[in-house]
């Protein structure tokens, strides 16, 4: 089939030093991938565009890439599901949200120290037994979903928390912290989970789902954050912002089946927090002008028993 | 057509123009709106509460889907939020039989049960699937010509494409843009249309929740947006409510009216927009009206 | 620059090598021209052999199937000392986190494998490699040795028949500098991309076998060169061993379970080579369905292949558009792996003092003519360690000399004259592709002397090509163009020692099968045979197989 790419090229050397499209036209066979496609293009037509690959088979995550407007791995993504009747147009670009090198290589820097910073090694108590830890095969395997994670930077690229803010720690580190917390063998949850509990940690998180979308490995990063979340309040750290959002979410939900708006924002800052509280008036107020004030006077939903008796039902 | 209408927390609270525009739009669209039966239904948990306890979030969501099939009708959902923790969690229980069997135990006690075969319904879908584009046209009394919206779906509304069907209902994928077109303006294509709007961190990060409602609406109008459109009463709170704090953080006035879905389609099937409360935005839509030689 | 020990290579040998080295106490570095999650240690999905003693097993059952595994050409000292070490090489890596499957005590679970009477492969579902290499590479932050990212190996530098450092050139940059080095261990990997098609990852070029045949050392059964029976027909993924382990069969095309006759106990549980050929054999007498067989997996159920089989499900679906739970998976022998490399001993140790070598780009030899399924691992974290915990020894009696600037000139005047080379001649590309149908072709499953000659003579004209090649790039930075060319030189040494030894052993033992000469001759070649360069002449050694307990036996599964 013909096939049109439009490559986004950049070559730091070039005096101009400007990012800028480059189309190849050509005929590959229907089975073929993107990567297929880009050693093609390296191969035969135009051998100095530049990217990384190597496995060809989803496991070593060099090829992740940007195509059609979503990160994904060249190598398991085919043109004959990018392509339709009516456009045989892929557009490839470089990931997001990392420095570009030339072309599609990105500085992965950034991506591997976020992943140094979460200390992400093995840390048991005292000396190792003789043979093997004890562990059960069912918290093996679910940290086998977190370890199929091959660092490929799709969820990077795509993660609209890092699109505004580079201190976020991202879902791949994130994932990888979890992936500790969750082991049985590991005994220093303590101080990962505080650390997690920090600025550009799980809280920062807007649960947008890009990365559980974009990872080629169903490693469900978000998931992983929604659940180090779980064991930080369970820990007892419960004294963030975000902590204290979801409890009152949670507690609001138990007593009126509905959200507070007028506590929401009081109790998730802490109602003592004046500095807080005072930031809150402005916008607030510019909703009292609009008649959209919430009403401290709180809905109760009429069937509220049942709902409550839910919540003392389904304990964890 | 009559569904049994969830209408969310938001649409009741802090964004009642988006509760009464789309009672409005839907007496026009031939749909009936049973609020009755609905009316014990609680928060779907807005996936916080998932955060805490999954099951419990799924047991509420469970009792939604319950009540709604005592009533008889197909469930409608005004949020994208509302509409993708019910997805998710209809998900998880339809494709395990025996957590859906241990949910219903819980809700035994109330005589509820919820068979795990309902398929809850965004008014978006709803248009697209049920009413259908060629209805909605002939409808149309003011074709909003001249007008560019930029689509903001809202991140619950497209991801995960698994828990909503994308593949067994490719149309979702672009139902927003449809329907704009199908009301006569033009789409205005953004790369934030896909990304978070920053509400769910608003009261934890406010920097970063703000800095994206910037990029969002700042990238919007410089591709010649008049007005953005979301399906999502939470990313108007922040896209409308927030804009001027990121006004601010753009370091110059944005000003990109945003509107609830219901709204765009009421000022085509020709409702007086004082009907539609755009009065009640913190970014007026004053300019886009005199644009439809409307007045205000 | 300068550090104790320098290890060349991030996969699982080299990290283990670094890990070995730095807990010695010297000072070590790691240079590696992907980084090292991205190395092909990644690939090896279905497990790693040990016998733990606990269970029942014992290393001399491992040592004797590995043995035969080997077609009695593994060196049996060296397979010994990798049997005996391999529990406690399991057991560190489960202490450093990797997370192997576990049994319903919650001890660590086995499965099946080719060649082997008993389960002895740990694993983790089919991503043990992956899950054993990004362990290592926590234990080097957590170590925090320093790892060369993205650097290319140029030259070794060899001084007085001592290899004393490296000259290495930073991909980001083009920087090209000396790296000063008391031992230098060669973990480089594999060669697969001189085949195509190939279950290898791209970066294999065997860069380390031939840096190291340049400076003078000796590889070592290059003759013996595996395909893997279940690789997939589109692109020549590879389809875990695992597969079998857990049951799968092998059917042709009536849907008959072939191996039944190869191998009436083993089944599809023989050695590669024999599987292989089998497959081969069915195929050529047209039993086959447009050159492959069929895996077929449909009756292991759904939970089985999600819980353990599930990456594999996923490239099957991928790459063949097969649902392996509804439908046998179209697959073929596909080159796979080299047993052969640079000689050494079993601490690593080369000819070259100085010089070790540990994993797929070594050979100690304890592969011999097959290896064995789930050794590959193991061979290099024993390896790795041993070579890691000598060399550091020895820096401790070395100094470090100076080193003469002229070999950086020397390369830098090398690459300028690929970079100047005019644009009209052609790129690495058809080279590489030529040299890898021509291997694919003659130095397959079965092997003739006509055809190896052929192989020879089509080596040599692809060497002449290469001297003409130009590169497109001038660039410094990330000119990988220019790396792929340098590769393709490596590459095209390596083939001709794979065609020379073939040539040489005039036998069919293990993965060199000759139709001329079907049949194994211990009388005559129950020896290594040994290719290096002396003055740029090539030549050819032999050295006697050692036999420790287990005499040759007639070979049958």
């Amino acid at each position: 089939m013909e096939i049109e790419l439009k490559v986004k090229r950049f070559d730091p050397e070039d005096a101009k030093n400007t990012p800028y499209f480059k189309g190849y036209k050509f005929d590959i066979e229907e089975s073929a991938t993107v990567l297929d496609s880009l050693i093609k293009i390296r191969e035969e037509i135009d051998g100095t565009l530049t990217f990384r690959c190597s496995c060809r088979s989803a496991i070593c995550g060099s090829c992740a890439m940007v195509i059609n407007g979503q990160a994904g791995l060249a190598c398991n993504t085919k043109l004959l599901d990018l392509t339709s009747k009516s456009s045989n147009e892929v557009l490839i670009e470089p990931v997001n949200n990392l420095p570009i090198i030339k072309d599609l290589v990105a500085d992965f820097k950034p991506f591997w120290n976020k992943i140094d910073a979460t200390n992400p090694w093995l840390q048991p108590n005292g000396t190792p037994p003789k043979q093997e830890y004890m562990a059960s095969n069912e918290a093996m395997l679910n940290l086998a979903n977190v370890m199929a994670c091959i660092m490929c930077g799709a969820c990077v690229s795509d993660c609209t928390v890092l699109n505004v803010d580079s201190n976020f720690l991202g879902p791949a580190a994130l994932a990888k912290s979890y992936r500790f917390i969750a082991d049985p063998r590991d005994d220093a949850d303590k101080s990962r989970l505080s650390e997690m509990n920090e600025s550009g940690g799980v809280w920062d998180c807007t649960r947008c789902m890009q990365c559980v979308e974009v990872c080629p490995k169903g490693v469900d990063p978000m998931g992983k954050i929604m659940e180090t979340r779980e064991k930080i309040m369970e820990a007892g750290m419960t004294n963030t912002f975000g902590a204290k959002h979801a409890t009152a979410v949670s507690n609001h939900i138990e007593h009126s089946g509905r959200i507070d708006e007028f506590r929401l924002p009081l109790q998730s800052k802490g109602i003592f927090n004046f500095k807080e509280i005072i930031k809150l008036m402005l916008p607030g107020l510019r909703f009292a002008l609009k008649k959209r004030a919430p009403s401290p006077f709180h809905f109760k939903n009429p069937n509220q028993t049942f709902v409550k008796k839910l919540f003392k039902k389904v304990e964890k | 057509m009559e569904y049994a209408f969830f209408p969310g927390c938001v649409s009741r609270g802090a964004c009642p123009e988006l509760f009464v525009s789309t009672i409005e739009v839907c007496s026009i669209l031939g749909i009936e709106l049973d609020y009755e039966s609905m009316k014990g239904a609680s928060c779907t948990g807005s996936g916080i509460l998932q955060e805490k306890n999954q099951k419990l979030g799924d047991t509420l969501n469970a009792r939604t889907f319950a009540l709604a099939e005592k009533s008889g009708n197909p469930l409608l959902t005004i949020c994208s939020t509302c509409q993708g923790v019910m997805s998710q969690a209809n998900k998880r229980m339809s494709e395990n039989p025996e957590y859906l069997k241990e949910i219903n135990k819980s809700l035994a006690e109330e005589g509820l049960e919820y068979s795990g075969n309902l398929e809850p319904k965004h008014l978006l879908w709803a248009i697209l699937e049920d009413i259908g584009v060629d209805k909605l046209k002939f409808l149309v009394k003011h074709p909003l010509q001249g007008l560019k919206f930029a689509p903001f779906y809202g991140c619950y509304l497209i991801r995960p494409s698994t828990a909503l069907d994308f593949t067994g209902h490719p149309e979702r994928e672009t139902a927003l843009e449809t329907v704009i077109e199908a009301v006569g303006a033009e789409v205005t294509d953004f790369s934030g249309k896909n990304l978070c709007c920053g509400f769910p961190i608003l009261m934890i990060n406010e920097t970063n929740s703000v800095n994206m409602v910037a990029r969002h609406t700042d990238e919007a109008k410089n591709n010649g947006a008049d007005a953005m459109v979301t399906p999502c009463p939470l990313c108007h709170l922040n896209l409308d409510g927030y804009q001027p704090q990121a006004s601010k953080a753009a370091g110059h006035t944005i000003g990109l009216p945003i509107l609830h879905l219901p709204q765009m389609l009421g000022l085509a099937l020709g409702i007086d927009p004082k009907a539609l409360k755009l009065n009640r935005h913190i970014i007026s839509s004053e300019k886009i009206l005199s644009l439809l030689f409307v007045k205000p | 620059m300068e550090y104790d020990v320098v290890v060349v290579g991030a996969g699982l040998a080299g990290m283990r090598a670094a890990l070995a080295a730095k807990n010695n106490g010297v000072s070590v570095a790691v240079i590696t021209k992907v980084h090292p999650v991205r190395s092909h240690s990644n690939a090896a999905q279905g497990g790693i052999n040990a016998a733990l003693t606990d269970r029942g097993d014992t290393w001399e059952d491992h040592a004797f199937d590995t043995i035969k595994g080997s077609d009695y050409l593994a060196d049996q000292d060296a397979v010994e000392v990798m049997c005996r070490e391999a529990g406690q090489e399991v057991i560190n890596m489960e202490h450093m986190g990797v997370i192997f499957s576990r049994d319903a005590e919650g001890k660590l679970g086995t499965r099946a494998f080719g060649g082997q009477r008993q389960a002895r492969t740990f694993f983790v579902a089919d991503f043990t490699g992956q899950a054993l290499l990004h362990v290592l590479y926590e234990q080097t932050i957590k170590s925090e040795i320093n790892v060369y990212e993205e650097w290319f190996i140029l030259s070794l530098i060899i001084n007085d028949e001592k290899c004393e450092g490296l000259i290495i050139m930073d991909i980001k940059s083009g920087k090209i500098e000396a790296l000063k080095a008391k031992a230098v261990i060669m973990a480089s990997g594999g060669l697969g991309r001189i085949f195509e098609p190939s279950t290898n990852a791209l970066i294999c070029t065997g860069d380390g076998m031939a840096l190291a045949y340049r400076g003078g050392a000796q590889l070592m059964d290059m003759e013996m060169v595996q395909y893997h029976p279940t690789t997939l027909k589109s692109n020549g993924a590879l389809m875990s061993e695992g597969a079998r382990g857990e049951g799968a069969y092998l059917i042709n095309a009536n849907g008959d379970r072939f191996m039944e006759t190869y191998a009436p106990n083993m089944k599809e549980l023989a050695s590669r080579d024999v599987v292989s050929r089998s497959e081969q054999t069915e195929i050529n007498e047209g039993r086959g369905v447009d050159g492959c067989v069929f895996l077929d997996c449909r009756h292991l159920g759904e939970k089985v292949i999600n819980e353990k089989l599930s990456q594999i499900k996923e490239l099957a679906y991928d790459f063949a558009n097969v649902d392996m739970t509804k439908e046998p998976v179209p697959i073929r022998p596909g080159m796979h792996y080299q047993m052969g490399g640079i000689k050494t001993n079993i601490d690593g140790e080369t000819k070259i003092p100085g010089l070790y070598a540990a994993g797929e780009v070594a050979c100690v030899s304890v592969h011999g003519g097959n290896r064995l399924g789930a050794n590959s691992l193991l061979d290099t974290l024993v390896f790795g360690r041993r070579s890691g915990e000598h060399a550091s020894d020895r820096t401790k009696t070395e100094r470090f000399s100076s080193i003469d600037s002229k070999l950086i000139e020397d390369q830098k005047t090398l690459i300028q004259g690929l970079l100047d080379q005019p644009n009209d001649s052609e790129m690495f590309g058809s080279i590489r592709l030529d040299m890898g149908k021509t291997m694919n072709e003659h130095l397959a499953v079965f092997r003739t002397q006509q055809g190896m000659e052929t192989a020879l003579t089509k080596i040599s004209e692809l060497k002449n090509r290469y001297k003409t090649v130009h590169v497109p790039d001038k660039g410094k930075v990330f000119n990988t163009n220019l790396i792929f060319t340098l590769e393709l030189g490596f590459m095209l040494d390596c083939a001709e020692s794979i065609v020379i030894s073939g040539l040489e052993r005039k036998e069919s033992r293990g993965a060199h099968t000759r139709i001329d000469y079907p049949d194994r001759d211990d009388n005559n070649w129950l020896k290594h045979i040994l290719v290096s360069l002396k003055n740029q002449n090539k030549i050819i050694e032999y050295q006697d197989v050692k036999i420790t307990q287990w005499e040759t036996q007639k070979r049958t599964y």
